[in-house]
């Protein structure tokens, strides 16, 4: 009995004592990361007309990566306790449209540069921010991720590229136009937005 | 991905000792033909794991790079106890969560900090907006074009020279600036590079000290983030026809650098138009498209360049100052000391 309690005792002190997990957010964003230079280098999409079959597939992974609600809620603020849950849906949606649109180009460019994952910060118990960096031929560009744990799973919500936050310059736009404009104008805004890309 | 095999090897490790373990212990339920007990043990051991891996990612954090505050331990607990409880009703609708500022305050964290507020007074915000229409049709109609006949005629490799050899040029400003700062360490490395590159380089034309053996880094600094440093703030935005962003303190750099930059004094001042234009081309040849996917994810471009070029500016001076304080402390305090410190924090 006692050496049963003895070892129980000591496998718990030994799963206790499993080490730091370091590097979670960092694995999980690096991951992400990866999957998407997979799907870029795939050969079998390299044709023009896998461009859609690209899109869709890059979408999947952003889903998994992005928390989009907490992305769009941390641009507007304060702003979103004045959105009500149907006006806050419908931003959310909007938001991730206008991003996709403008960035999608410039992703689908890529050409073989290399992306570098150097280094994790905890920003509090549940917020990292993970620093990577894309090397091109002519420059390194610094790209970070600021990520949060959530339900057991780290998610991105703030792309920090070249020391300029997403969330904050959008913040800065929005909290701009709101203070002119209500919540429905601000979307009557970013529906033509989306319809002009 | 090493510490799963870690876990794993462990994993087997221990299921080999609690199925000896039991076989020994219980034997009245099996004897020593005994899998279904171990098989019975091993949840046990994944449910231990899961429990405590909660808790170890924030316990032991990644090495001194962060400087973990007292508040660690209390909201990971929060966040392992909490969270569950909360999920249940989020899951059901996360858009029905208020926003709430964040708790990560930027004391305690110092250096990573998850937000911090730049903003900038516009006073000339009619003027500064045409101005910004000016730029952006400068960059449309005039500069994009030149670039992209140039970029097609120009291969890259040879681009990418011209840069370095314009950057290379700039040393003095980069060198002056780092002395004013203080930053004696960076000013050394200006030197270096500047010896290195010209004479190595071909001139400038290549950027050996870059490279993994020597690793002299340039030093990104200008006399406005020196002023930056001293403790002057940017003041109001400005957008500077062909110039663009600025400010009060940045325009003082815009004719500091001027000053110390080699090419100014190109004599007749046509000379030095076009070799300042042939330097503004071939660096927008290296990166068109930067601008468009800028301009088109904005829902409000001025707001958003503005705003971008504030940030930068800040983290900027604020990368340089916590260089200064860092070889500041180091002076102060003895080297086998120094590296105590981030762990007695944790």
């Amino acid at each position: 009995m006692k050496k049963q309690i003895v070892l129980w005792g000591l496998l718990i002190i030994f799963i206790l004592s499993v080490p730091a997990y370091a590097g979670v957010p960092m694995t999980t964003a690096e991951a992400s990361v990866r999957r998407v230079l997979d799907v870029l280098k795939d050969p079998k999409l390299k044709s023009p007309a896998a461009k859609e079959i690209k899109k869709e597939k890059l979408r999947v992974i952003y889903k998994d990566m992005f928390d989009e609600v907490e992305f769009s809620k941390r641009t507007l603020a304060r702003n979103w306790n004045n959105f009500n849950p149907a006006q806050r849906a419908e931003f959310v949606k909007l938001f991730e449209q206008i991003l996709e649109k403008a960035y999608i180009d410039k992703i689908l460019d890529y050409s073989n540069e290399k992306v570098n994952f150097y280094q994790e910060n905890m920003l509090s118990g549940n917020q990292a921010e993970i620093q990577s960096k894309i090397i091109t031929s002519s420059k390194e560009i610094p790209i970070f991720y600021r990520m949060i744990l959530k339900d057991g799973k780290w998610k991105v919500y703030d792309v920090v590229v070249e020391n300029v936050s997403l969330v904050q310059n959008y913040r800065t736009q929005f909290s701009d136009i709101l203070a002119k404009n209500t919540p429905d104008q601000l979307l009557e805004i970013l529906r033509k937005k989306v319809k002009a890309q | 991905m090493k510490f799963y095999i870690k876990i794993i090897v462990r994993l087997k490790f221990q299921k080999r000792r609690a199925l000896k373990f039991v076989s020994r212990t219980i034997p009245h339920s099996g004897g020593y033909n005994t899998p279904k007990q171990a098989l019975g043990s091993i949840p046990v051991i994944v449910l231990f794991i899961f429990l405590t891996a909660g808790y170890a990612h924030s316990a032991g954090v990644t090495g001194g790079a962060l400087s973990a505050s007292s508040s660690g331990p209390v909201e990971l607990a929060s966040s392992s106890a909490h969270v569950p409880v909360q999920t249940a009703a989020d899951a059901a609708n996360p858009l029905e969560e208020e926003y709430k500022e964040d708790e990560v305050s930027d004391n305690d964290t110092g250096k990573a900090v998850g937000e911090e507020k730049a903003e900038i007074a516009d006073p000339l915000e009619p003027v500064n907006r045409a101005m910004h229409q000016f730029n952006d049709k400068l960059y449309f109609w005039a500069l994009k074009p030149v670039a992209q006949g140039y970029k097609a005629v120009v291969p890259e490799p040879a681009r990418i020279s011209v840069k370095n050899f314009f950057s290379n040029l700039g040393f003095p400003a980069r060198f002056l600036s780092c002395l004013l700062q203080a930053d004696f360490s960076g000013a050394a490395t200006e030197a270096g590079r500047f010896t290195v590159n010209t004479v190595w380089g071909i001139g400038g034309l290549l950027d050996p000290s870059s490279g993994k053996e020597l690793d002299l880094q340039m030093q990104d600094t200008d006399l406005g983030q020196t002023l930056g440093v001293w403790g002057i703030g940017q003041g109001f935005y400005i957008v500077w026809p062909v110039l663009g962003p600025s400010s009060p303190r940045d325009s003082v750099s815009i004719a500091g650098d001027y000053f110390l930059y080699p090419v100014s004094y190109i004599d007749p001042w046509y000379d030095w138009l076009g070799v300042r234009v042939w330097q503004e081309v071939n660096a927008t040849s290296l990166r068109i498209g930067d601008y468009e996917s800028l301009k088109n994810a904005a829902v409000d471009p001025y707001v958003a360049f503005r705003d971008a070029y504030i940030q930068y500016r800040l983290k900027a001076v604020k990368a340089r100052k916590a260089k200064m304080m860092k070889s500041a402390s180091e002076e102060a305090q003895s080297p086998e000391r120094e590296p105590a410190v981030p762990k007695k924090e944790n």
